[in-house]
């Protein structure tokens, strides 16, 4: 028998499951059925990169990183909205007006990036 | 209903909040003295927060505010304790803030988000020593040393100041992960993050089990870290050489009483019934930082990094008074910090207002001769020293006099003793430099510098180390009540 | 007694001490010596009138003044109490204080600090008197020690010559070994009488004579031992054989100095003691025979001495040592009324002497040397006048029921009491007192030949310049040259009279069997004769070899030979003294210093320690590398040391 707490996590297990099989299989899938043929460009790192085995004390620019960060921000704000939206039912003006509040403080954030520039690459 | 009166408990914050984001969009405008305005706003942020905290309409509201209240369910406890923590810690932000102007304009770092993130460290530290539940507890240690962080490194063109910067965020997130780490394996074996349950699941756990324990020392650990006590301390006399000197100073006031308090709550709420255990943890990083503190700030040359170890040693004797544990231990730690934050930003603010030709002064040997230009400072950090020193009939002494007191009375004589054999080691190192002033002949010219808020702030500190001797009632009381609201019985 | 006589006679020199002393140069010399002058001669007219009502109408005067120590039974006042004793001696002290003081405003008018000069005098003065009139041991201790500490001021009042600097740190010492003497006396009398009140010791004494103590063991007799005590610090102020050596050295003080108080006052302060204590002394009758051998060794050793000498300041010294002998084999034999009779007349006439020899060495423009005077009585006659009288006062010169000079009373009475009393020690001190008596006729004239007669050996420089002292310098002399001729005579009643008992009322205590200066009056006829006879020839005998034969002098002393040189240098005593104590206290500091403090107190305590801190600081500063990974290490260590802690614990 399995005990209920464990059971209580077989959703999750189930989550890392699909998610294994669903990226092992895109790697595979386009390894088996593109046609490989790599040329200096093609292997080189991507724009917004960095080359990945390279001198660790190399210049680069900040500003990639600071786009990341910006857009981690903003990208776990949904993450945090998507229970909420769920939930929003169950959880009334209180859950309401706590998800306003928080939008507010993102949008100030969000202004003071603006305003200070951070958005603009030049 | 429920919510409007957790609101109400957390008003101060609130508006604290509100108005650090409306001053963040106030620092936008893009004017030449916006951050003259934005950090007045920011001290006036502090006495309307003060206000609020103190207003007696909210506090007729919490029936009288004498028993603590809870807020959002048990997330925040609003009470006599951290009601009077929180007014030093406002005090010690206002003034940090009072002593960063000129020193910012004269290093080009006058920016508007200097005071904004003054405040929001402040708000952080509002909520940790409010916090009644491990998550709260979290959140505001982060919001705290997030903002912290990067004052820090704030001076970011300066090598030193960035590698601050990064030497505390590196550390701090090292702690930071002990401290999660902690929490999580006494939620593991509690089942609960809230410092009511916890401390009746600990009352029930004996003989204890070792992850409790375990996760006890890594809390007290990440906390030993956030006050700079040995052997968590490595990274303060790196950290206040390379921060702005304002940054050290206030570094060295505000977030060392809300870490101490809230490791105050901590070891006496949740973490009570483990009195045994965690009481030998901590008079050992008392005694360990009263030695460092006092022993190694005897071989420094700069005057930030002996006010670093000064502040190791300074905390050395408030855990002693926590290790004590009794009420007369625990006002006399708040009394302490009381005179302690005064103390150091005084001095702070001398070393700030020093500079040789435009330049900061860092050496110990710069201050020679300052006695001759400029008597009045010289005579300023004289009094700082001697109090720091504890020298009666300087503020400074009473605070020692009452730990010692209390620690000899709770039959902690070797701590006591050991506690005075370091304050006579370390009081070389506070009258050298006052030898330094007076006595030695000065090499190259010292200026200081005329701004308004660092001689207010230096003048006013000064005041309080001498006016403390004549009427320290209004300390004394308030800790006392503090600390008797808090234990209650 | 309308007035507060007692409060006027002890308190107007400490006024005049505070008032020069603090307003010192502000004040100027002139005003200094004004005040200092006029306060002490109305403490004189006070403390005569006091005489008058105290010895004569017969009152005691006591008068409490302020509570001092009030300790479990320990309990001491400031107090004034005024017997007969103390009223001769407050005339004594106030006397030959004012005159000293009018005379220091001639001798010492070139000098450049009279105003603390004055304040020096007249504080002395206030001690003096606070000694005197004392009700218990430890006011007395008090003046006792003021009257020390300004001893020592007035000494090295030249401060900058290096052997007044040393006579008064040697004065200082030598006393300090008499006065821990006095100190233990003082604790053993109140671990005997659980009081140091005159009053209740004296009560106690005779019940108390048998007591025994035990010392490391040793029975020893409680009253014998507490006098002997007391004795050492009688011993050490009034510069008996064995602590003496510092009173020859202090006459590098100014000569009104040595006039007050290393002649007239402070020395006899020893005499006063024994005699204020005789309650007690009269219990303890070894004690007593203790100091009638001291006192006579003292006095034959001292006059021996004084032969030899050349200072005229320093014949003088040796013969006040010689004459305070006299004074203590006298006290020994239970004549205090004598022992105070030749400590007055003596104090007339040794400080006419002293301030004589100050006129000759005004007038030879400071040469003490008698080698180099001679020749001068024509210069100064009144000098020369003066210094005889106080020489036939000295030498004890008269006849018995007719007139004699002041000496000749007092010391015919104390060599009559020694004989008298019958004993051993009394016989001895009535040889040696007879033999000193020789020897003062004749030093006496060495000096004053020496000094005034034959041809003068001075230089012309100072011969051209020598004059007579101005009148502010001879006009004290009178009194004193009245007292040296007359106090005797008149007095004689009061101290060895009919009067006696009388007079002194209870200030003194003889026990009846012992009662000598009674006795004295029926002694052999040939007792009273032979005093003169020895002064008569030591007078003859000094004039043949110093005016006639005059080779005979040097003749004598190199066929004496060593017995000479011993005399010469004082019989060794300071050269035995610096080889046993100061050296060994010296090489004993030496050791504790280099080997003790330096070698091992500092080397191990406050420069071990400090050393062993900056090692330490720098260890401590050293673990901050610098790396972050350093410190990271360090706070995973600290969880792992706190977790092991507790694991190891269980």
């Amino acid at each position: 028998m399995i005990s209920g707490l464990v059971a209580d996590y077989l959703p999750i297990l189930l989550f890392l499951g699909i998610a294994a099989f669903v990226s092992v299989a895109a790697v595979a899938l386009s390894f088996i059925l593109a046609k490989q043929k790599p040329d200096s460009e093609k292997l080189s790192a991507y724009e917004c990169g960095f080359p990945a085995f390279d001198d660790a004390r190399a210049k680069f620019d900040v500003r990639f990183y600071l786009v990341a960060i910006l857009f981690i921000i903003f990208d776990l704000e949904i993450a945090f909205l998507f229970p909420w939206a769920v939930a929003l039912g169950d959880i009334g003006w209180a859950g309401f007006a706590s998800m306003m509040l928080f939008l507010g403080v993102l949008t100030v954030g969000f202004i003071y990036e603006w305003k200070k520039g951070a958005l603009e690459w030049e | 209903m429920d919510n409007l009166h957790s609101l109400m408990i957390v008003l101060p914050e609130v508006s604290l909040a509100a108005l650090g984001l409306l001053l963040l969009l106030v620092g936008l405008v893009n004017r030449s003295n916006t951050t003259h305005v934005v950090s007045a706003l920011t001290v006036l942020s502090f006495i309307i927060t003060a206000a609020t905290l103190i207003s007696p309409h909210r506090l007729s509201f919490l029936m009288g505010g004498t028993a603590p209240v809870f807020a959002f369910g048990t997330m925040f406890v609003d009470d006599t304790l951290a009601r009077f923590i929180k007014l030093l810690i406002l005090a010690a932000s206002a003034l940090s803030v009072f002593l960063s102007g000129g020193y910012l304009e004269n290093h080009k770092i006058a920016r508007p988000e200097y005071p904004v993130l003054i405040l929001f460290a402040t708000l952080g530290m509002m909520l940790m020593v409010s916090a009644s539940d491990m998550i709260a507890l979290y959140v505001g240690l982060e919001l705290q040393s997030l903002a912290l962080y990067v004052l820090a490194a704030f001076q970011r063109d300066d090598a030193k100041s960035s590698e601050s910067g990064l030497k505390y965020f590196v550390l701090g997130a090292l702690s930071s992960g002990l401290l999660l780490y902690g929490i999580s394996l006494l939620y593991g074996y509690a089942g609960t993050t809230d410092f009511v349950k916890l401390s009746f699941v600990f009352k029930d756990a004996a003989p204890h089990t070792i992850g409790l324990t375990i996760g006890l020392v890594f809390v007290t650990a990440a906390l030993a870290f956030k006050v700079s006590a040995v052997p968590f301390h490595m990274w303060t006399p790196d950290v206040y050489e390379g921060a702005p000197t304002p940054v050290a100073a206030f570094f060295a006031s505000a977030p060392k009483m809300a870490a101490l308090v809230l490791f105050l709550r901590l070891l006496r709420e949740p973490f009570m019934p483990l009195a045994m255990e965690w009481q030998q943890i901590v008079v050992f990083i008392a005694v360990a930082s009263m030695l460092l503190g006092s022993f190694a700030g005897l071989a420094q040359k700069s005057v930030k990094r002996l006010m670093a170890y000064s502040s190791i040693a300074n905390v050395g004797y408030a855990l002693s008074a926590l290790a004590i544990m009794n009420k007369d231990g625990l006002s006399a730690m708040l009394i302490y910090l009381a005179i302690y934050f005064v103390n150091t930003l005084g001095a702070f603010g001398v070393i700030i207002s020093l500079r040789k030709q435009g330049q900061q002064v860092e050496a110990i040997e710069d201050f020679a001769g300052i006695a001759k230009k400029n008597p009045l400072l010289a005579l300023a950090m004289t009094v700082f020293m001697f109090s720091l020193a504890g020298v009666p009939p300087l503020a400074g002494f009473f605070g020692k006099y009452f730990i010692f007191l209390a620690a000899v009375k709770a039959g902690m004589v070797p701590l006591a003793v050991i506690a005075v054999v370091t304050s006579v080691v370390a009081a070389f190192y506070y009258l050298r430099l006052i030898k330094v002033m007076y006595f030695d002949e000065s090499k190259q010219i010292i200026d200081a510098c005329p701004c308004f808020g660092v001689r207010a702030t230096v003048t006013l500190a000064a005041l309080y180390m001498i006016i403390f001797t004549v009427w320290p009632q209004p300390i004394i009381d308030g800790a006392i009540a503090a600390i008797s609201g808090f234990i209650r019985g | 007694m309308t007035l507060p006589l007692d409060l006027i006679a002890v308190f107007a020199p400490l006024l005049g001490a505070i008032i020069v002393g603090l307003g010192n140069r502000a004040l100027g010399d002139r005003a200094a010596q004004i005040i200092t002058c006029a306060l002490m001669l109305c403490a004189a007219t006070a403390s005569v009138m006091l005489f008058n009502y105290v010895a004569l109408e017969h009152h005691v005067l006591d008068r409490m003044l302020l509570p001092w120590i009030q300790s479990g039974t320990l309990n001491v006042s400031w107090a004034l109490h005024i017997d007969t004793l103390t009223a001769v001696m407050l005339v004594v002290v106030n006397g030959v204080s004012s005159m000293v003081h009018i005379y220091s405003v001639g001798y010492m008018s070139h000098d450049k600090s009279i105003p603390r000069f004055m304040a020096y005098l007249s504080l002395f003065s206030f001690f003096m008197l606070m000694l005197v009139t004392s009700s218990n041991l430890l006011q007395m201790f008090f003046g006792w020690e003021g009257v020390g500490v300004a001893s020592y001021l007035l000494i090295n009042f030249w401060f900058h010559k290096t052997s007044a600097n040393n006579a008064s740190i040697k004065a200082f010492l030598v006393n300090r070994v008499g006065d821990f003497g006095f100190m233990l006396g003082i604790f053993g009398c109140y671990l005997l009488f659980d009081s140091i009140q005159f009053t209740d010791i004296f009560a106690r004494a005779p019940q108390l004579a048998d007591t025994q103590i035990i010392f490391l063991g040793h029975n020893l007799p409680a009253l014998t031992t507490v006098c002997l005590l007391l004795f050492v610090g009688a011993m050490g102020k009034s510069a008996q054989l064995g602590l003496h050596t510092w009173l020859p050295d202090a006459m590098e003080g100014p000569t009104p100095v040595s006039a007050l108080i290393h002649a007239a006052t402070m020395v006899t302060a020893g005499v006063f003691m024994v005699s204020r204590l005789s309650p007690l002394f009269e219990y303890a009758p070894s004690a007593l025979a203790v100091v009638a051998v001291v006192g006579a060794l003292t006095c034959i050793v001292a006059a021996s001495i004084g032969l030899t000498q050349f200072d005229i300041k320093r014949v003088i010294a040796y013969s006040t040592m010689s004459q305070l002998g006299y004074m203590f084999f006298a006290a020994g034999v239970s004549a205090y009324s004598a022992a105070v009779f030749h400590l007055m007349t003596h104090a007339f006439f040794k400080a006419l002497l002293f301030l004589g020899a100050g006129s000759v060495i005004h007038a030879m423009s400071g040469e003490q040397d008698m080698r180099k005077m001679g020749g001068i009585w024509k210069i100064i006659p009144k000098t020369y006048t003066l210094m005889w009288i106080g020489s036939l006062a000295l030498a004890g010169i008269g006849i018995d029921g007719v007139f004699g000079f002041a000496g000749f009373y007092s010391k015919d009475l104390i060599l009559e009491s020694a004989i008298a009393s019958g004993t051993w020690y009394g016989q001895l001190a009535y040889v040696l007192g007879l033999a000193a008596a020789f020897m003062t006729a004749f030093y006496s004239w060495r000096l004053i030949i020496m000094t005034f007669h034959g041809k003068s050996r001075a230089d012309h420089h100072t011969l051209d310049h020598a004059h007579e002292s101005p009148l502010v310098i001879l006009l004290p002399l009178v009194p004193l040259a009245l007292g040296a001729v007359f106090a005797g005579y008149c007095a004689w009643n009061w101290f060895g009279g009919e009067g006696r008992a009388v007079f002194w009322g209870h200030a003194l205590f003889v026990v009846p069997e012992r009662d000598t200066v009674a006795a004295a009056e029926h002694v052999d006829e040939i007792y009273k004769w032979l005093p003169l006879l020895m002064g008569v020839s030591g007078i003859t005998l000094a004039y043949v070899f110093y005016a006639v034969k005059t080779d005979w002098p040097a003749k004598c002393a190199s066929s004496l030979g060593a017995a000479y040189r011993a005399v010469y240098n004082k019989y060794y005593f300071d050269e035995a003294y610096d080889y046993l104590f100061v050296r060994t206290a010296r090489k004993l500091g030496d050791f504790l210093w280099k080997r003790g403090d330096d070698g091992f107190i500092d080397r191990f305590g406050p420069d071990g320690v400090a050393g062993a801190v900056v090692r330490l600081a720098q260890r401590a500063s050293a673990i901050e590398t610098g790396y972050v990974y350093h410190y990271a290490f360090a706070m995973v260590i600290g969880v792992a040391v706190f977790i092991s802690w507790f694991w190891l614990k269980g």
